[in-house]
């Protein structure tokens, strides 16, 4: 009888097509290599960043709008872009589970949006603490009732004193390229902190845009899971450490002191990487009208809106300036009070009924300018923000 | 990729539901063509009309529904085709502006 084994076809070596891309610095990747532009929408300009950011493991639970970005991110894994991916039970497993890859030190990336995102906070909320280097994409939409599944981006309000970097995309391209630049600042040895990138859903997730991408040939250098400010776990050889410092895991074991001082260094840590983000992102934040009397402080979609609020205003000969922010953790105060020290008025346009910018703005500009701080315009589940709003708030002001 | 010929602006789309919109110009005439959010990516499409700009110094349009180019809103599903529409309604749009200085004068 002849050998079944040796009669069996052989089978084809799947090759990688992430095992093809050639390792770039990311200054090549994100300044020096040659770009093409797309018309995409945000879902594929994700998925663009994802396939040059050399991700190890990507793990999610589907959501409007997210799910068509990991669908895409599932692409990826079956063309073997990202080396390993799977959908989790909900989201709060998920966010453990991306903790627990992450501590093992290889490249961690999620995705949500509004519910899921809340419904995942207590995981969340506790990377930082744990020096969890990893990316979450967030596309905001509706938390609150009447739940909708349009743009809000409240949600973005209960990231922001919890340890975690977030960065607030204003379109297209910004969704390309922040996922990208997160992981390299998220894995920062002086950072090692993880990183949100949120965008407003639909209106980038679901729509076209210009896209400059690099060519798909190219990948970020692999994370070293040495290169830490915490070590990574050997989950390779048991009884793997589930907690590094068991006191700092423990609550009744803590004293206040070391909960102080931990949480010190983990703020601390988010200010270390302004200076990575300001060289990554081409500073904090972008100014149109520095001159400007009147300022527009703007992040997220209401940036596009008021791009256009202050091209029509010039058309009628009023000259309005626009800080558009970037970064919303590390907060750019020191730019912010700059550009506001001569401003007379400042509007800030909102897609939330929190109003966490305006709180924000005043609280940084306090005793820094004299400007009045309008609280607006402000629009929420899923109401629309035409640039009218905001010339008519703006001609509201000036009475 | 849509044609660069005579784009004069591409603007977030202005009523605030998302999107972009670019503005085709030749002098008094031009087309906005907006690219919105859909479901599915597949349902995204070009939403095209003809345009009458009120002046020459701003962007401030009617939609012009009485050439012979188009009586209503046109729905282009891709961007071969609508540049296509664009190049014939340029030269269109040529020959109107000819016509309405004449008639002008």
């Amino acid at each position: 009888m002849s050998d079944p084994v040796a009669q069996a076809p052989q089978q084809k070596e799947r090759v990688r097509k992430g095992d093809l891309q050639k390792v770039v610095t990311p200054e090549h990747m994100f300044f020096e290599a040659p770009r093409e532009t797309q018309f995409i929408t945000g879902s594929e300009a994700a998925r663009e960043a994802i396939r040059r950011a050399n991700v190890d493991i990507a793990i999610s639970y589907p959501i409007t709008p997210q799910s068509e970005t990991m669908q895409q991110a599932g692409y990826l894994y079956d063309e073997g872009y990202i080396k390993d991916y799977y959908r989790g039970e909900e989201e709060i497993g998920v966010m453990a589970a991306i903790a627990g890859a992450s501590r093992s030190g290889v490249r961690s990336l999620t995705a949500t949006s509004g519910p899921g995102l809340i419904r995942g906070l207590e995981a969340i909320s506790s990377w930082p603490g744990a020096r969890v280097p990893a990316v979450l994409l967030d596309m905001c939409r509706v938390i609150n009732t009447p739940l909708a599944i349009q743009p809000d981006n409240i949600e973005i309000s209960f990231l922001l004193n919890t340890g975690l970097i977030v960065l607030h995309g204003e379109n297209q391209q910004d969704f390309f390229d922040y996922p990208l630049i997160a992981f390299v600042v998220s894995e920062q040895v002086d950072v090692t902190l993880p990183v949100v990138v949120s965008v407003d859903g639909f209106f980038v997730t679901h729509a076209r845009g210009h896209v400059s991408i690099p060519s798909a040939d190219i990948k970020l250098p692999p994370r070293d899971g040495w290169k830490c400010a915490v070590p990574a776990m050997d989950n390779e050889n048991p009884p793997a450490r589930i907690s590094r410092d068991a006191p700092i895991q423990k609550s009744n074991f803590i004293s206040y002191h070391m909960h102080a001082s931990w949480q010190q260094e983990v703020f601390a840590a988010v200010q270390r990487s302004a200076r990575y983000l300001r060289k990554y992102l081409k500073g904090l934040v972008e100014i149109v009208n520095p001159d400007a009397e009147e300022m527009i402080v703007a992040s997220g979609s209401a940036v596009s809106q008021s791009r256009e609020a202050i091209r029509q205003s010039a058309e009628l000969g009023r000259k309005v300036g626009l800080i558009k922010i970037k970064s919303l953790r590390p907060f750019p105060a020191q730019e912010i009070r700059e550009a506001c020290k001569n401003v007379k008025r400042i509007l800030a346009p909102e897609f939330n009924q929190a109003g966490w910018l305006h709180k924000e703005l005043c609280s940084t500009l306090y005793g820094y300018s004299n400007a009045v701080i309008q609280p607006g315009p402000r629009v929420f589940g899923g109401m629309t923000m035409p640039t009218e709003m905001i010339l008519e708030w703006l001609e509201e002001c000036r009475k | 990729m849509l044609t660069h010929e005579n784009l004069e602006l591409t603007r977030t789309q202005p009523d605030g539901n998302g999107g972009v919109q670019f503005l085709y110009r030749v002098k008094n005439y031009g087309v906005a063509a907006c690219s919105r959010p859909k479901e599915e990516i597949a349902q995204i499409n070009w939403e095209v009309d003809v345009i009458k700009f009120k002046d020459a110094n701003t962007l401030n349009f009617d939609v012009c529904h009485t050439t012979e180019l188009a009586a209503n809103t046109l729905t282009f599903h891709n961007d071969k085709s609508l540049n296509e529409f664009l190049k014939k309604a340029f030269v269109y749009f040529d020959e109107l502006n000819v016509l309405e200085g004449m008639m002008t004068k």
